[in-house]
This record gives structure tokens, sequence and C-alpha cells, in this order.
């Protein structure tokens, strides 16, 4: 989960309350974030991946507040007044194929109180991990800050040619080549690339030309650095989709307009179309039922208790008929439709294990016939001495090379040799299982059944997962009879008479091995293994191994009328 | 009870034995000594059987209550081989004062070695001598001019002596310095002295000659068997360890809880392992963008590539995802993912990383409700193996569905699975999953780990269950039961549940 250092003392004069370290543990049990300790003055919070807005201290307050004798309801979001120039991104159609989307919003401070110290440091956090979540490491969505006091709208984003582009980076101190910067700053090299095509990358600049970013890597410090002091600031994201952009705006905004600051909207012009931005930071209806509410909860709400709830969960609520209309704000992006505004009000209420209804069973439950049918060659096994492996479907590197070519399907971003393939017989990981018990007397029985994959392009899904019931039998007199047998045994127990015919299975010793036919189909296999594996594994003795098939048996067997199921 | 209706206690009756001729032996050799405990290593020469013999009797005697042990650590002090060599050879220091004395004069450096001191011997004899006075200051060596009697013992030389003739009473002190130089050692002892028990002295010993031991065929046939008695067997003996083939401890253990969900109503589903994101992540309404389908997270294939589903299917799963009204409908179920759905995407290949795509073709079966399904299966992830994490995890899918299915049904479901594994405490806490909604978590409280997350599920999502046209609520939960396991089993290691030693499987070995 996602999880961010909160200030303790700023939580705490958010909620006007100091809350102990088990207070806090308890009261967001019945949250969707989640104390993880303390140090000092910091707190670890995580929230879950959906609740990025409670990693912050605004959010977390609004969470806390209602459970807390403090606030409820959806805090308001009051327009400011703006008298520049029209706040406006123009946008150039040369972005689009690169990162088409951009929003905004202008943030204004209350009168009385500027950013602060503490307030710009929990932007810059939030930021932060909006960039490493939301934003896919600013793949997705990035963000940027700007005093508008120190640039000129409308805010012009296009491309515009590397040669010849300066600008001075926001830890910097003078102005500097922008290709030089793109080669040498470690912002430059890690994200830069996302900003350029060809001979080009994306700037933001004002009316005049100066450069405010070039997104989605870093601010100038000539118009991109907020500071103490400040009393508007505009919020920009860039990004893939207009939505992804919004919403990360909303959440940024989450930060100011809890503490009270005012929102003027950023609109957006391109060469085909125009908005004006307001949508970006108001509050979005969305409707709930109590039949829908009554449905997923199991339980009957009233109107009142649902208003109650709504508040409590930070949502504007206005009764309508059979429901209400809620009111969403903008840094709530998790909340889709009604489902999800239902999840908030029983969320609200807490779900409580006492309520839950044993429900009465009109169900029969029972295992799959294949699944009951496959069990009896593992208790066949078990009666003839033999020890039952669980062993990983994922095969080591080194086996399937000493039994090459397997044909097993290979993983593409394997985490260790030793599970970089998909074993589509048991042998493999028979053989893992005998190199790791040589220290032990011999002889040696194991068996598994279990899945393995196999390649079958007529699939949906490239291949098949098949069934095995095998056997490795390892001992001083074990030999290629001890498998064949073995192999009879099964088969003729559950009435399946197959013939034996020769076959070349790599890692076995050549006429030593064989395939178990049965109406045309191969429903197994057995062999000797050859002494260049057992050596390589330096396994003492040698070894007879049989596997049967056991999903191609089954519609064989199925329809064999002596087959005893 | 009256005091004088109680019954007088009485010695319990002496023991008649047959035992085997070696433990016969030791008791008998154990009780000429009288009340003089035996000294173990005395028993071989008063038995004439071998030391490891006797120690062997000697367990089963004390095992079967018959004999005592009382056992006396001590420590003992012995010559090193170096100790042994400068009690023959004379200690450096001794070799060299009488070098000095016979020369009466200097000696070089070289000349020491001329003596046959080796480096550590050298400085170490001349730090002493210089010490006691011996020597005079500076190079070349010589007797100093008021130095002590040559001829008098060294306290060391008198200490080693005395080891040598195992004279305990040394000054500590001198016995440090030699251990510190290598000449004495230090050996734990311990010694036992055995004798009877009191059921020991006063068993009746049966004269083993005349009884019969095992069973034969001849026995059998000539009837012997009926004129003599058997020798009887201490019936609480260790006996020869039985291998033999268990089943495996975790798939037993899945199997156990495979009955738990049976006995709930649930059938038992299965799909592939190699699965297309369609199903693993599509259908499950899982943004094509979502960090846990990155290759970070999820395990890819090569060589073979995937098909996409039915189209309809896929035109359904599409338009949830992109925002759109399902088709023939005017309304969208919600604004999907705000992103465009790439088809392209739905036909990769990967290793399964969740049994929600079983539930999914379950659904996309059309099954009819009321029903319950479960898949206990396995699943793969992008993890460095270690004692908490493994690339091969099981997990318990189930899902219920029917006409007013809701979250109190699923946290119903959950108090059942917690009551069948023996637990009572219950908590549910929110959580989030892309495919349910509302999404909680249920923790239990495990009597030796507190509260831990058991149980993660949910109620389908609109926009899972409508473009698999399934048109009743279906509540869903997906528990890795491999950390339920591993509680059941006492096992703090999750690679133990793959455990393919076959002494610690207990079988199928021999």
């Amino acid at each position: 989960m996602p999880r961010a250092s909160i200030p303790r003392e700023r939580l705490a004069a958010a909620l006007g309350k100091n809350l102990s370290d088990s207070e806090l543990r308890d009261l967001l049990w019945t949250t969707k974030a989640e104390f993880d300790g303390s140090d000092g003055g910091s707190l670890t919070i995580e929230a879950t991946a959906d609740r990025l807005d409670l990693l912050t201290e605004a959010g977390l307050a609004l969470a806390l507040a209602p459970k807390v004798g403090g606030t409820h309801g959806l805090p308001p979001i009051v327009p400011g007044f703006w008298d520049g120039p029209s706040p406006v991104f123009e946008v150039d159609d040369s972005v689009a194929p690169l990162r088409p989307a951009i929003a905004g919003v202008i943030v204004q401070a209350p009168a009385d109180r500027p950013l602060d110290a503490a307030l710009l440091d929990e932007a810059i956090r939030f930021q932060e991990l909006l960039h490493a979540t939301y934003g896919a490491d600013r793949r997705r969505a990035s963000l940027g800050v700007y005093p508008t006091d120190r640039f000129q709208f409308p805010v012009r984003y296009r491309l515009r040619p590397i040669a010849g582009t300066r600008f001075v980076p926001l830890d910097g101190t003078t102005e500097v080549d922008v290709a030089a910067f793109l080669r040498e700053h470690p912002l430059g090299l890690r994200y830069g690339p996302l900003g350029i095509s060809g001979g080009q990358l994306l700037v933001l600049e004002d009316a005049d030309g100066v450069v405010l970013s070039l997104p989605p890597t870093l601010n100038s410090r000539t118009a991109g650095e907020a500071r103490p002091g400040d009393r508007s600031l505009l919020i920009e994201s860039t990004g893939m989709t207009d939505a992804r952009v919004r919403e990360t705006v909303g959440l940024l905004s989450l930060v100011f307009v809890a503490n009270g600051w005012r929102v003027v909207p950023v609109g957006t012009r391109r060469p085909d179309s125009a908005d004006d931005g307001h949508g970006v930071v108001a509050a979005r209806p969305l409707p709930l039922t109590l039949a829908t509410l009554d449905a997923i909860s199991g339980r009957r709400y009233t109107v009142s208790e649902g208003e109650h709830l709504l508040a409590e969960a930070r949502l504007g609520a206005h009764p309508v008929a059979g429901g209400f209309s809620v009111e969403v704000p903008p840094w709530r992006p998790d909340l889709l439709s009604e489902v999800d505004v239902a999840e908030d009000v029983v969320l609200a209420r807490g779900v409580r294990s006492e309520e839950g209804v044993v429900p009465p069973s009109a169900t029969r439950g029972r295992r799959r016939p294949e699944t009951v049918f496959r069990r009896r060659f593992a208790d066949l096994l078990l009666g003839l001495g033999y020890a039952e492996l669980y062993t990983p479907l994922l095969v080591s590197r080194e086996v399937d090379t000493l039994l090459a070519p397997t044909g097993a399907i290979a993983v593409a971003n394997p985490v260790s040799d030793l599970f970089s393939h998909v074993r589509n017989r048991l042998l493999p990981s028979f053989l893992t299982s005998l190199a790791h018990n040589v220290r032990h007397s011999y002889p040696q029985r194991m068996f598994e059944v279990g899945p393995v994959v196999v390649v079958d392009p007529t699939s949906e899904t490239g291949g098949r997962t098949l069934y095995r019931a095998g056997a490795v039998f390892a001992g001083e007199r074990a030999g290629f009879a001890d498998g064949a047998a073995l192999l009879d045994y099964l088969s003729g127990a559950v009435a399946a008479v197959g013939v034996r015919e020769p076959v070349e299975i790599p890692g076995t010793i050549p006429g030593r091995a064989a395939r178990l036919r049965l109406a045309g189909e191969s429903i197994g296999e057995v062999a000797e293994l050859h002494p260049s594996v057992l050596s390589a594994l330096r396994i003492p003795v040698p070894v007879a191994w049989a596997e049967l098939d056991v999903s191609a048996l089954w519609p064989l067997a199925r329809r064999a009328p002596e087959a005893p199921m | 009870m009256a005091p004088d209706s109680e019954e007088p206690e009485e010695a319990a009756p002496a023991l008649s034995l047959s035992l085997a001729g070696p433990e016969r032996g030791v008791l008998a050799a154990l009780r000429a000594a009288g009340p003089i405990p035996v000294e173990e290593g005395a028993l071989p020469a008063a038995t004439g059987l071998s030391l490891e013999a006797v120690r062997g009797a000697l367990q089963r005697l004390r095992s079967k209550g018959l004999a005592v042990v009382e056992e006396e650590h001590r420590e003992e002090l012995q010559l090193t081989d170096r100790g042994t060599a400068a009690r023959q050879n004379g200690l450096p220091e001794r070799r060299l004062v009488r070098a000095l004395a016979d020369r009466a004069g200097p000696m070089e450096p070289k000349d020491l070695v001329a003596i046959g001191l080796v480096d550590e011997e050298r400085s170490a004899a001349l730090g002493i001598l210089r010490r006691r006075g011996f020597l005079a200051p500076g190079v070349p060596f010589r007797l100093a001019d008021a130095h002590p009697d040559p001829a008098t013992p060294f306290p060391e030389e008198d200490a080693l002596d005395r080891v040598a003739a195992g004279d305990g009473a040394l000054d500590e002190a001198v016995v440090k310095e030699l251990r510190r130089r290598g000449l004495l050692s230090v050996e734990r002892r311990s010694e036992k002295r055995w004798q009877p028990s009191d059921e020991g002295r006063r068993a009746v010993l049966l004269d083993d000659a005349q009884l019969l031991g095992s069973v034969t065929p001849a026995m059998l046939r000539d009837g012997t068997w009926t004129s003599a008695e058997f020798r009887q067997y201490d019936v609480r003996a260790t006996v020869p360890y039985v291998t033999g083939a268990r089943p495996h401890r975790y798939s037993a253990w899945l199997r156990e809880f495979e009955e738990i969900l049976l006995g709930l109503g649930f059938e038992q589903s299965e799909g592939p392992l190699l699965e297309t994101e369609f199903w693993n992540s599509d259908v499950l309404f899982m943004p094509q963008d979502h960090p846990a389908r990155s290759i970070h997270d999820v395990l890819s294939v090569v060589g073979v590539s995937g098909r996409l589903p039915p189209t309809e299917l896929l035109e359904r799963v599409a338009a949830v995802h992109e925002g759109d009204p399902l088709p023939g409908e005017t309304e969208p179920i919600s604004p999907g993912w705000r992103a465009p759905y790439d088809r392209s995407v739905a036909r990769r290949l990967v290793l399964r990383s969740q049994t929600t795509s079983v539930s999914a073709r379950y659904l996309a079966a059309g099954p009819k409700p009321p029903f319950r399904m479960f898949s206990l299966d396995r699943n793969f992830r992008v993890e460095a193996v270690d004692a908490t994490h493994h690339i091969d995890f099981t997990q318990c899918e189930g899902i219920l569905g029917g006409a007013g299915t809701s979250l109190r049904d699923l946290v119903g479901m959950f108090q059942s699975l917690a009551d069948a594994i023996g637990i009572r405490e219950l908590r549910i806490r929110p959580s989030y999953f892309p495919f349910t909604e509302p999404s909680v978590e249920g923790y239990v409280k495990h009597p030796r780990l507190g509260w831990i997350e058991v149980f993660p599920g949910g109620m389908f999502r609109p926009e899972v269950l409508r473009p698999l046209r399934v048109e009743v609520p279906v509540a869903a939960w997906g528990i890795g039961v491999m950390r339920l396991a591993m509680v059941a089993l006492g096992v703090s290691d999750i690679r133990d549940l793959f455990q393919d030693d076959l002494e610690r499987l207990g079988g199928g070995s021999g």
C-alpha cells in the first residue's frame, strides 16, 4: 500500500486534537488508511491505492474529524476572484502524439494566511507521492505548481526546439542550456525522454515566452518556484489522458481547499476545441438510491441515517426521491458510480462482524469429478509406499537444459533461474527432488499428482493445463521395468489398458523409453533416466520414471463401462 | 474415610524377569557390588562384554527402571603434546638458563637458535628469565651478576610433574600461565556410576536359556513351543522406525480445507494456469495500466500467444473499461477508467496471478442462481522466494451469488470459515480491490499471532457482472491460504510447504 509520513503537529492542528498512537490506530481501523508507526513528530500512514487523499494532513484530518467530534460534510470549494488576463492554457497540436493532456486550477490563499512553509511542504510531499503512484512515475501524469505573480497568462503548452532553449532549473541559480540539462541533470536523464520528440521538447511558457517548466521533468526557478508568502498559485498537470490530469489536479487541490484557499478555474484552448476548466475542481454529482444501499449492505437505511453517514464520509448529500444526490469532491476520483458511494456509506457506519448472516445453503457442495479421479492415483501410489510431493509448477533452467529439448514454456521475466520454465511434465520436478535427497538412503520412491502446462496453439490461452500422476523409483535395482510395471498398475487400476510403444524422450536411455497409448491417445510415458542426467545431478543410483496423463485418461476412463469410479 | 479403615502399605512383590543376555549379565554385576555404585568403565571386565554392549544394556536397564545412574562431571588437567615435550626436554627457559650457565659467557641471538629454541620459545624464555632476575639487561645475553640458583626447579616444572603424576594440588596462577602457553589443557570428564534400583535388586532373574525367543516355522512344525515358556519382551522398549508413505502434509491440508467449503455448499471449479490478460484482469475491471498488472508483479511467458475471447464479450468488457454503454444500452455503468481499452493487451499471456479469473470464467458460463463456487489452486507472481513469499502461491477463491446476496452474507461466510478453522474472533475493515465494491478485509484473532488479515473480499462491481450477463449480486473472496496453512501446520517458512526432503516427509525411503 502507498504510504506517507505525516507531521503529527500538523494533523493535530487540523483536527484541533492531538491523538495518541493507539487512538489513531483505532480510529483509522474503519477507514482505508492504516497507522503504521510513529517516529518522534512523524506518523507513518498507509492507505489503499484508491484513497491517496488520506496520505496528506488535510485528507486525513477530513476523514478523522467526524470521529473526534469535529466537522462533517463536504468542505466548501469556494470560488476565487481573478482580474488578470484570462487564465487559460493554449495547447498546441504538436504535443498531441507525446503528452496531449493538460489541466489546471489557480488556488488563492485566505487574506490572513498566505502560503507558509508547512503547507508548501505538505503540497510538495503530496505532489511527489502523486507522481510516484497516480502519475505512474510521471508517465501518466505529472504536476507543477507556480506562483501566478511571476508569469503572464495565457500559458502556452507546446513542443519547442531543444537547441536554443534555455532556463533556470528549479534547483539551480543560473540559466542553462536545456540540451545540457537533459544530458546531465539527474531529473533530465530520468524524465527528460518523456517530454522529447525528435529535436524538440515539451515546454510550458507564459505569454512573454518565459519558460515555466519542462513537463514532466522540472519547473524553472524563474517562474516555477513557490515560496512562503505566495498568495496565488497555479496547479498544473500534464499527462496522457484528460481524465487522469484533471483527477491529479483535483487531488493536489485538496491540500489547499481544506486549508481555506479559493479556486479559480483555468481553461484550455486548442485549435479545434475549448474547455473553461470549471469541471476540474468542482464537486460532481452522483446518485445513490436507498435501494442500492440496502441491497449492497443487506440492511435497511433511513434517509436521515444515509445523510448523516454521507456527511461523515465528507461527501455532500441532498435527499431526493428514493435516495440522494451526492456531491463528490475532485479529490475523490475513486468514486466512479453509485456502488462506490454506497461503499463510503457502509464504511462510515462500519462493517460489523456480528451483523454477518450465514446464508442457508441452497446448493450442494461437490468436488469436480475429475479431481476425484485424479486423487485415486495419489491413493494408489501411497498404497505402494511412494512419498507424496507438492512441488512448484516452475522448474529451473538447469533441469530444463539437462532434459532439452523439453518444449517447456519459458517465463519471460523469471525472478531467478530456479523458476525459469513452466513444466510440461512432472519429470523435471522429480529430478529436482531427487537431487535434494541424495544424502538419504536408497531406494527412494516419490510421486506427485499435479498440473503441467503444454503448448497448444489451438487453445485460447496458447496452452493447456493438464494433470499428471507421476512417480520415480530410485535405487540400485531400479530400471525400465519398474516404471513400466507402475504405469501398467496405475492405468489398469482404472481399467485403462494401454499399449506401450517405443519413443524417444530426452534425458532417458534410448531404447528404454515408451509411450502408453490407448484409443489413439497418449496417456502416459515411462523411461529409465539417462546416466548423463543422473550424474549431472549427483544422483548415485538408476532411476525409473513413469507418468500418467490423467487429463487425457479422464474422458477415456469415463467412457469405459468397467472403469471403477 | 476413617484412618482405621486404611489398608497398611505393602511392599511391592518382587518381579520375575527374563532379560536378554547382556542386560542379565550387567544387572548381575551391579547386584554383586552390593550397595557400592559401579563405575561404568569397570563393567566390561566384570561382565566380559564390550563397553558398547555394556552401555546399551545399562540404558535398557535404566529405561526398564532396573538400574539407576549417578553422573559426576569434573575437569581434569592434561599435558598437551607440547607440555609432554617440555617435560622431557626441558622448558625453554630451563634450556636457556642451562646453556648460559654451561657457556659461562654471553650468547648472541643466533646462539639461541643453535640451542634449538624456536621464535616463540625464545621470546618466552627471555621474558621469564629477565623477570626472574636471571638475565642481565641488553644483548648479548648473559647471566646477571646476582642471579638465583639455576639448579632450583621452576614452579612450572613442578606443576608439569604434578599434572603428569595426577596430583591435583597446583598453583592456579601457574596453571593459568601454562594453559596460556599451550602446555596444559583441561579435559572435561564425566563419570557414570551405576547401581541396581530397588526393583532391580529384588527382581528374580529367570533362567533365560530355558525360555523361547521368536516364534519360528520349525517351532510351529515340531510343536516344541508346547513344552516351554516364551521369554517376555519389554513392551516399552524402543523398536525399529517404520518408514512408510504419507500424503504430503500441505496437499493433505488443502484437501481438508476443501472439505470445509464442500460442507458450506460450494462446488469446486478450476481454470487454466496459463491465462490471457483478458481473463486474468480485464474482465475483472482491472485497469490495463494497473500497477499489479506490470511485469514487476505478473509472470509472462515467451513463445506462445493467446487469442481474444468471443467478440461479443470482448466488446462488452471494452465498453465498461472505456466508460461507454454496453452494446445495445444507452447509459454507461460508470465512467470506467477514462482511457482507451487496448484489445492487444487482452490476448497477452500470463501465468495466472489470481484465482478470481476462475470465478470470471465460471460466471461467464452462466451458472443458474443461487450458486456457490470455490477454486483452491495455484497462482503465480513475481516474487523473490524467501521465508514468507513464494512465486507459486495458493489462493482459495469463493463466490456466492443469488437474489439478495449482500455484504452481510459475505461477512457471515467469513464467520463460518473462521469457525471452521477454529477461530472465533473476527473483525472487518475496509480494503480495496478493483473488482469489488465494497471491498473489505476480514481479520481473525490468532491465539499466538494476534490479529491477522485472512479474508479479503467484497461484492463484485457491476462493471464485472454486467458484461458477463450476471443479473444477481455476487459476493467474492480470495484467501491467501498459505498463511493459514503455515499457522495450522506450525510452519514458519513458506518454503516448507513445498517440502521434498524424504526424511522430513516421513516415508518413501527404504
